[in-house]
């Protein structure tokens, strides 16, 4: 699944590292996601929209 | 992320120590089968006498030794279990998940050469006692190979 994780992560200034502690999981599950090689679960998914303030379908497309 | 000492979590620290444990069991679940070539036998020959190749061996001796292969087995995988049911990492839980079944896939496959080979040249194969070495040799670099195809 294609995503805007990195340009939102790059916007608020945060490493991939930063991103991975906010939401408890290591940096290389950020990175699977980032590059689309790995699509997070709908909780990890929910997480992350609540992170950024977005809904889930502006941070993820098919 | 690199399964190194200084980048393991708690629960991972705690399952690779529990896992340790286990594969220690394993060599000693090894040593105890004297059907194989081991130093044990070798200091003390009586232990051959422990199974039906070389003498009478009692079921409850026969029983015991059975439970005793079947313990590393059985606690690799509730470590395994124990271990995935805690993590909160989805992405680290698939990578493991994905390693043992590569794990489970090697030690099958083995012991389908083995079973060939035992038909075919009808004796037993030692291949079959090191299952559970095989499995935990074939899980790690299994886990190492897909962990590095996600660097």
């Amino acid at each position: 699944m294609k995503n805007s994780l990195r340009v939102l992560r790059a916007e608020r200034g945060w490493s991939q590292a930063d991103l991975a502690e906010k939401l408890g999981v290591s940096r290389q599950s950020v990175n699977a996601i980032e590059t689309g090689r790995f699509d997070p679960s709908l909780p990890l998914a929910f997480k992350l929209a609540k992170l950024f303030e977005l809904s889930i379908e502006s941070i993820f497309e098919e | 992320m690199s399964f190194c000492n200084k980048n393991l979590t708690p629960l991972q620290r705690r399952t690779m120590q529990l896992m340790g444990g286990v594969m220690l069991l394993t060599v000693v679940t090894n040593l105890s089968t004297p059907s194989l070539a081991n130093p044990l036998v070798d200091v003390f020959p009586w232990l051959s006498r422990l199974t039906t190749q070389g003498g009478h061996a009692s079921a409850l001796v026969v029983g015991t030794l059975s439970a005793f292969a079947v313990l590393p087995v059985l606690l690799a995988v509730w470590v395994a279990g124990r271990y995935l049911k805690a993590e909160p990492d989805e992405f680290v839980r698939t990578l493991v998940v994905r390693a043992l079944l590569w794990g489970f896939a090697v030690t099958m496959a083995g012991n389908a050469v083995a079973g060939v080979f035992m038909n075919v040249y009808l004796r037993p194969f030692p291949l079959t006692v090191l299952n559970a070495d095989l499995f935990f040799v074939a899980t790690g670099i299994a886990f190492r190979l897909i962990q590095w195809s996600y660097r």
